[in-house]
């Protein structure tokens, strides 16, 4: 839509009643997003609210009496009412003006509601709470006719609406101001009312607060508006009134018609929100279930619709597309669509965003059924925070000042209460909601909190809380739920939730739908069985670094360390045993799948003290000073390390070959080991490896009598095994590129100071778009990669090739390794899911763009 | 605490620390001569009122019940109090969005409509605050800060409209409120009682 087809001049395009639009050959340039929403759901065959759109050309035109009067009299015909007459009922049939732009927009000018009165006398004879609503509503709008149309100063007004509480009071001084300070009486002709409304809009639409509006939205400055001219019945009758139906439950995603109705007529634009459940409604909600679940397939979104209803029914008036879905309506509506046919299962995968996983997988205090519940109040700042409780302001800084995580527990806050506010890791009040102190400071400083939690009773005195049996003294231990409004007595753990039904099955298609595998960077049984769980197809890097901290460190030393031979080989000894038994509970957990051991690939000062004392032998303290290296991270470490200390990768296999043998007498599985090198530049430090390992393999084979069946593989990580890979790949049955130090090496970054000091300037720049930590870099490093895999393939045509870096959880890296032809990407086991979406995204998006 | 005697300096200083809650940074003279006499606490950068300091503002402001402007400011603070919901419900919606996610401030369309809203609020509490400065002077500077929190917004750091961290609009609202509260002597609970009402029945 450009900006010139909003300023083309349309002859006489008339006034369209709602659903004729689009039969007329209108658009939505003409009809805005109001007069569209009522084209979409007339369109369904629905019934819409009696009205009429005065299209884009013909709103100037309006401002006329004679051209109002004409869109009057036509809403008559449609609507089979007279305005200013009184329905069957006795409600009596006033008007509304209300406006839209072409597309969404924020800044309009609201809705002008109770035009229409003659002589402008709020008439007796209304009920009571009808006539407070229609001298309410009719005060807003005369008192905006007044200010944008006939110039009256806005602070009079404001004094008149002081000075006169009740509004029926208000309208004989109100016109009194208008004669003496606005450019013209208040209209008292009807049609003079609808043109000063349209008139005083135009004016507000062109004022400097709109156009604020339209440049914080980057929308055009001359923006146009089509005007909506309505029947509104202001009646006493409780089978009229008004609502408003959601499509589904925000907080669960699920299909679930809900909102709220009020009796009486719509006394503004925007949506009351208190009011009447929909089972209320005299109807019943069959008829809006219907509804919702028909545009939810037309639209594919979830759907707001506005709705009034009266004696013939309920009519449809308003229909608004949730645009910014929570992560939980986004899938389940995603799945309902593919299950209803409306879809594909690719298109919900496809339209299923890499962040919704993120965050309906986003850490939540466990639950085991165990817990106590100390109290359940509204979860007003979401997140979980555990803490000893403080019971004012002071304590709270005292506390935290000592050290402690605190819970600031308080009937209510006050800006008082600020620094205990800073202080606490959360916060829980009695009295309050989503909207009080507590919670919108609790916000803004993005700290937890329960409000309103009522059942709570604090006593000052004996510095204690309590809720119902319970009753814990100021320093007791409580954990709360920010999210679901709980607090607990005690300390909670918190965990990533398991995914929900939606989730589940969209990821299942997902994997239909991926061709790149996906594996998990784990080091232990553990890590792997939440990789399992999160749907991981093996190990793409097992790090065995950790295993030689902690009370195996001394091992290690004495084998980097040693002056002795003996030393080394009994160190080495120990080692494998004790590796042996790690990797037994890391192949159990692996089950079948396959695995990829990476091979000792820390850098040596990791594993050395870094003050000589902490050495008893005096020839050790002598060998550290001797060992010391000005960049270790460039230095002996991977394969280099294991070069200089011959015995170090044998002794690994060893270990990782009998545990192998293990499981597969005792847990009858047999899990495909791939034993990877660290480091390698040089091919033949590759080929030096391969010779040692076969021979561990064949000696462990020999001893138990069984095969052992094993690729080897290298990483490719220095730009130099990138270039050398078709000599690599003459020995390597898989490379996986470990693409953090290619990138560090690539660019010559030393990741930590780059990102620490350098980065943000960077960015800021433009020299960079996002850290190439994060972001695999598309145009250097998956050059180099694209080579890589070119020249091992020319070499082994079906070399299995991987990616193990952190970008391996990333979807834009994921998307570049799917184009590069990779065979899988590994990363950590709590990623997985991400990974196996993006990994379809990225499937999906290449065929879509090949065919 | 009615044998202590404040400068004229010192009084304001301990006004504005008991209305804001806390201070931060250096100790001013005023200060460090306020912690002295046991009304506020210094600790580390951070300053705030004790209960005795509160105590002596809330009984140094509070209104008599018989002053003449009693019944005024009342009425004005009726009305006050359903715009000051409009207010803290308008807060919320910067921070949550309806569905319960934080509003990341992503979406300019949503952002715009609370700023344009955030006007009818301001338009709503400018004839109360000249009402109110009528009859407490000490509310004449509010106006000025509202704007400037606004003029802050409007230059593009979202921070402006309600964090409680700087004089945000929300903060100088909180500041303004806190400071009716003292002078008509109402407890923070009674406040949202009343406001409470206020809202239920005009809206139902």
């Amino acid at each position: 839509m450009t900006r010139a087809s909003w300023t083309q001049p349309v002859d006489d395009v008339g006034l369209v009643p709602f659903g004729k639009g689009i039969e007329r050959g209108f658009d939505q340039r003409l009809l805005c997003t109001r007069g569209m929403q009522l084209e979409i759901l007339a369109g369904l065959g629905l019934p819409v609210g009696a009205g009429l759109t005065i299209p884009v050309p013909n709103v100037p035109g309006v401002t006329s009496a004679d051209r109002a009067k004409a869109a009057m009299n036509l809403l008559e015909n449609i609507s089979g009412r007279q305005i200013s007459g009184t329905t069957d009922t006795g409600g009596l049939v006033l008007l509304r003006l209300s406006a839209s732009a072409p597309v969404e927009a924020a800044g309009l000018p609201p809705d002008l509601v109770c035009l229409g009165l003659k002589r402008s006398v709020i008439p007796e004879g209304l009920g009571s709470r009808a006539r407070a609503d229609l001298a309410a509503a009719w005060w807003k709008s005369a008192a905006f006719i007044a200010e944008h149309a006939l110039n009256v100063p806005g602070d009079e007004l404001g004094t008149l609406d002081m000075d006169y509480p009740d509004p029926v009071e208000r309208v004989d001084p109100f016109k009194r101001l208008c004669e003496e300070q606005g450019s013209a009486p208040f209209p008292t002709k009807r049609s003079e009312q609808v043109a000063a409304g349209a008139r005083a809009m135009i004016e507000r639409w062109n004022s400097p607060r709109a156009a604020r509006a339209r440049r914080k939205q980057n929308l055009p400055p001359d923006l146009p508006l089509a005007l909506h001219l309505e029947t509104v019945v202001v009646t006493e009758h409780d089978n009229e009134g008004n609502g408003f139906a959601i499509s589904r439950e925000m907080d669960t995603g699920v299909f679930a018609p809900n909102g709220a109705f009020r009796h009486g007529f719509r006394l503004s634009g925007e949506r009351q929100h208190v009011g009447h459940p929909l089972s209320e409604l005299p109807e019943g909600v069959e008829m809006l279930t219907g509804v919702l679940a028909e545009l939810e397939g037309r639209l594919r979104s979830a759907v707001i619709v506005d709705f009034e209803y009266g004696p013939e029914g309920l009519a449809l008036v308003g229909l608004e597309q949730i645009r910014r879905p929570s992560a939980r309506v986004a899938t389940s509506l995603a799945v309902d669509l593919a299950i209803r046919g409306i879809i594909e299962e690719d298109e919900a995968v496809d339209q299923t965003d890499a962040s919704h996983v993120l965050e309906l997988l986003h850490p939540q205090p466990k639950l085991t059924g165990q817990e106590v519940v100390l109290v359940t109040g509204l979860g007003a700042s979401p997140g979980a925070a555990v803490g000893q409780i403080a019971l004012d302001s002071e304590t709270a800084v005292e506390m935290s000042e000592a050290g402690l995580p605190v819970l600031l527990v308080m009937s209510e806050t006050t800006p008082g209460d600020l620094p205990g506010m800073m202080a606490a890791d959360g916060i829980l009040t009695v009295n309050g909601g989503s909207a009080s102190h507590a919670a919108v400071v609790a916000r803004g400083m993005g700290r937890p909190a329960v409000c309103g939690a009522g059942g709570l009773r604090i006593d000052r005195e004996a510095r204690t809380i309590t809720s119902g049996e319970h009753t814990l003294s100021e320093g007791a231990v409580v954990s709360l739920d920010g999210a679901t409004g709980v607090a607990y007595v005690g300390e909670l753990s918190i965990e990533r939730p398991t995914p929900s039904p939606s989730l589940t099955t969209l990821l299942t298609w997902a994997d239909d739908a991926r061709r790149l595998g996906v594996r998990a960077n784990a080091d232990n049984g553990p890590d792997m069985e939440v990789a399992v769980d999160n749907g991981a197809e093996g190990i793409g890097l097992c790090r065995t670094e950790h295993q030689f901290m902690g009370d195996r460190l001394p091992l290690v030393r004495a084998v980097i360390l040693s002056h002795d031979l003996d030393a080394e080989e009994a160190a080495l000894a120990a080692l494998a045993d004790a590796q042996r038994e790690d990797f037994r509970e890391l192949l159990r957990a692996v089950g079948d799948r396959p695995v990829t051991v990476r091979l000792l690939d820390a850098p040596m000062h990791e594993f050395l003290p870094s003050d000589p004392e902490e050495l008893a032998d005096v020839h050790q303290r002598r060998m550290l000073d001797h060992l010391h290296e000005e960049n270790p991270m460039l230095g002996v470490r991977g394969v280099r390390l294991a070069l200089m200390h011959e015995g170090l990768y044998p002794a690994q296999v060893e270990g990782l070959f009998n545990a192998w043998v293990d499981v597969v007498a005792s847990d009858d599985i047999r899990p495909q080991l791939e034993v990877m090198i660290p480091l390698v530049s040089i091919p033949d430090e590759l080929v030096m490896m391969l010779r040692l390992i076969r021979r561990v393999n064949q000696q462990v084979s020999s001893r138990t009598g069984m095969i052992i069946p094993f690729t080897i593989g290298t990483m490719v990580e220095t730009p130099r095994a990138a270039l050398m890979a078709d000599r690599l790949a003459q020995w390597a049955e898989f490379l996986s590129f470990g693409t953090n130090d290619l990138t560090q090496l690539t660019y010559g970054f030393s990741r930590d100071d780059v990102e620490r000091r350098m980065l943000g300037t960077y960015l800021e720049k433009g020299l960079m778009t996002a850290s190439p930590f994060a972001e695999l870099d598309g145009e250097g490093v998956a050059t180099l990669m694209e080579y890589a895999a070119a020249k091992a393939r020319a070499v082994r045509p079906g070399i299995k090739l991987g990616i193990c870096g952190e970008h391996g959880g990333d979807p834009s890296s994921i998307a570049l390794c799917e184009q590069l032809g990779l065979d899988y990407v590994s990363c950590s086991p709590t990623r997985i899911p991400v990974a196996r979406l993006a990994a379809a995204h990225a499937r999906i998006r290449t065929t879509a763009t090949d065919s | 605490m009615a044998d202590v005697v404040l400068s004229e300096e010192q009084h304001e200083a301990l006004v504005t620390m008991v209305v804001r809650g806390m201070a931060r940074g250096e100790a001013t003279a005023e200060q460090t001569a306020l912690a002295e006499a046991g009304l506020i606490l210094i600790k580390g950068p951070m300053m705030m009122p004790t209960p005795a300091g509160t105590a002596y503002v809330s009984e140094l402001m509070r209104l008599p019940d018989d002053a003449p402007q009693r019944e005024r400011i009342m009425a004005t603070f009726e009305r006050f109090l359903p715009v000051n919901r409009q207010l803290r419900d308008l807060c919320t919606a910067w921070q949550v969005r309806p569905d319960g996610s934080v509003n990341d401030h992503a979406d300019e369309n949503y952002d715009a409509d609370i700023r344009d809203r955030l006007d009818d609020i301001d338009d709503a509490v400018a004839p109360l605050l000249k009402r109110f400065s009528e009859d407490i002077p000490r509310m004449t500077g509010y106006r000025g800060k509202l704007t400037e929190s606004l003029e802050k917004l409007d230059d593009g750091d979202n921070a402006w409209l309600a964090s409680p961290l700087i004089d945000s609009y929300h903060t100088v609202w909180m500041h303004l409120h806190q400071e009716l509260l003292l002078t008509i002597g109402m407890s923070r609970k009674e406040d949202e009682e009343l406001e409470e009402r206020l809202v239920s029945g005009a809206g139902a």
